[in-house]
């Protein structure tokens, strides 16, 4: 397996080990050791739940600059649906458009025709699947790399369709090296992004292809710089030249949490949101129960896209302009409806490779010994406190002893076993409430 | 002959839905930790499942027990409850004596039993009535249904 990247990277220099992230995570991928937080890549799933809980700001995202596209000859903006969402109700998708081109991008994409192509493929595909039920979208990475990491045996069941993002990226290239006789390595389709798994899932898809798109720039990467121009007056800004089909409400459905998939009856079709329920239903589903559902769609933040980790609006304000969008959605255009039937012949839509389950074990050893292991595992755990106080850096007493168990960490790490860990942790942690009394 | 590596057995209780599924998920757990195959996790989990919940549902208590070997994966659960009178119609998909309780909570479809046989390479059942139930259930570890 090639070297896992992940979206988001830990400041050392300004982490002071207060383990807020390490209890956050809900894969348990961070470990605080010696007052500082490290990851373990393979458990990671890219969700963030570390990102906004640091309270030292420790932890950052890794998405690109604007600045870091100047080696490309045409630039594309993909922005996702919950960009629009972003600024105030009376800042239309055409208007924040045009900021982007203002930024510096030379076109934006018509992103609604690609995802209302992938909602067909979608439909189609859910039709035609002889089953196991349900299958699961595979918009959200994070969802994609949960099932991954903690349900192995439901990679089959995630969608083998691409997301709209790369179907747009795959139409940007190939529309504009033709139009501009550039070569497509010369052309950037940007996504812009509400979270960094996005991000990352460009950098390295989970199913093992190479992303279409050139990378992704956060929304809140330039939110100020789209605010500023909408507030300017917008008649001085280059370019109403880009006539389209920016106006079409059809942009903005994907972002939805309820993201409507109008040829899937509804009783058959089951949206969700937030991590902590769907981790829920997936128990369900590994069960084998929820059969009769054939489609789930995953959004890991609370509230959809519109709650991404890189989003700066209030996820409540964010959702009342949605409805506002949606509610004065404009009829789709002839010419939308021309497009999508145009494109839907003649591209393929399914999932170039496929999503394999991660493996966890870094050495490979037989199950002899991995039984063997697991017995020390629980061994350990029983000579623990099950106090889970993290104090040995890891966020159970569980995960510790799996830890030792794995050759990880050193037993003596428990507070509750060694005297010298307390006293080195006294030593990290120096201030507090002994330190501001002398 | 299959050497035995590992055997752990739980305790289930009847009629207690609150604990409902925590048996076959501590499986999962366990299985998952041993790294095995998905499809070979999956079909244990789902007999474990569907085993844990009948004695829930219809049974006053009874024992879980998973058994890894080289080359399989075992569940033998045991219980003390009504017993089955007849079990080729118990076996039939669709069959069930389910109340209206249970099904409002997605029970009683009358699938357990038969996902139960459809899911494991041997699969036996014994019941006596008044007395209690048995079931035996055996996924080969490179079996890839
Ligand atoms: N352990 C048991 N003790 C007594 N009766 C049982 C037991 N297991 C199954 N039965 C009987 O066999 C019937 C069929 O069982 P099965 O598991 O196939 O379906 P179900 O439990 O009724 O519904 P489902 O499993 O789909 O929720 C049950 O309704 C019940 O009458
Ligand atoms: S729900 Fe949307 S914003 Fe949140 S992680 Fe998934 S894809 Fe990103
Ligand atoms: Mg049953």
């Amino acid at each position: 397996m090639p070297e896992l990247k992940h979206g988001f990277k830990i400041d050392t220099a300004k982490c002071v080990g207060r383990m807020h992230c390490m209890r956050a995570c809900p894969t348990h991928a961070i470990r605080v050791k010696d007052g500082k937080a490290h990851l373990i890549p393979e458990l990671c799933i890219d969700c963030g739940s570390c990102l906004g809980v640091c309270p030292s700001k420790a932890i950052s995202a890794t998405t690109i600059t604007l600045a870091e596209l100047d080696r490309f000859k045409f630039k594309v903006a993909v922005a996702s649906p919950a960009l629009f969402t972003q600024f105030g109700l009376g800042d239309t998708p055409a208007q924040v458009g045009r900021a982007l081109l203002d930024l510096g991008f030379d076109a934006v994409w018509e992103y609604a025709v690609d995802i209302e192509l992938v909602d067909r493929a979608i439909t189609d595909c859910v039709k035609k699947w002889p089953g196991p039920f349900p299958l699961i979208s595979d918009s959200c990475p994070v969802i994609v790399r949960l099932i991954q990491v903690a349900y192995p045996s439901m990679v089959e069941q995630i969608i083998p369709i691409e997301v709209p993002r790369e179907i747009a990226g795959r139409e940007v290239k190939r529309r504009y090296s033709q139009e501009l006789g550039l070569r497509p390595e010369e052309i950037a389709a940007i996504y812009i992004t509400p979270c960094q798994a996005k991000s990352i899932s460009i950098l390295q898809p989970a199913e093992e292809s190479k992303s279409y798109l050139d990378g992704a720039v956060g929304i809140s990467e330039i939110y100020n710089d789209v605010l500023y121009r909408l507030r300017k007056s917008t008649a001085k800004l280059k370019s109403d030249t880009q006539e389209g089909l920016m106006d079409s409400g059809e942009l903005f459905h994907w972002g939805n949490p309820e993201g409507e998939f109008p040829n899937l009856s509804r009783e058959h079709y089951l949206p969700l949101i937030g991590l902590t329920d769907i981790i829920k239903v997936f128990d369900d589903i590994e069960r084998g129960r929820l059969t009769n559902i054939e489609f789930l769609e995953c959004h890991a933040c609370q509230g959809g896209c519109n709650g991404g980790n890189l989003t700066i609006e209030n996820l409540y304000v964010a959702r009342s302009k949605n409805l506002h969008l949606k509610a004065n959605m404009p009829k789709p255009p002839l010419e939308f409806e021309r497009e999508v039937a145009r494109r839907y012949g003649s591209e393929d839509f399914s999932l170039r490779g496929s999503v394999k389950p991660r493996s966890l074990a870094k050495d490979v050893v037989d199950l002899r010994a991995r039984v063997m292991r697991r017995k020390r595992a629980e061994e350990i755990l029983k000579g623990l406190p099950l106090l889970n106080c993290g104090l040995c850096g890891a966020p159970s007493c569980k995960d510790h002893a799996d830890d030792v168990a794995l050759a990880r960490s050193e037993i003596s790490d428990c507070v509750f076993l060694s005297k010298a860990r307390i006293d080195l942790l006294r030593k990290i942690y120096k201030k507090g409430p002994r330190a501001s009394k002398g | 002959m299959a050497a035995e590596l590992l055997r752990e057995s739980f305790q289930i209780q009847g009629r207690n839905f609150d604990k409902a599924g925590e048996i076959s998920s501590e499986i999962k757990v366990i299985l998952k930790d041993l790294d095995i195959d998905a499809a070979c996790l999956r079909r244990v989990v789902i007999v474990a499942f569907e085993a844990e919940m009948n004695v829930v549902m219809y049974a006053d208590r009874g024992t879980l027990t998973l058994i890894l070997t080289d080359q399989d994966i075992c569940l033998d659960v045991k219980d003390e409850g009504p017993g089955i009178p007849d079990i080729d119609l118990a076996m039939k998909e669709g069959y069930s004596t389910a109340s209206d309780e249970m099904r409002e909570m997605g029970f009683g479809f009358g699938m357990g039993l038969p996902n139960m046989k459809k899911n494991s390479d041997d699969f036996c059942i014994e019941s006596a009535v008044g007395k209690g139930t048995s079931v035996f259930a055996r996924v080969r570890l490179d079996s890839h249904a």
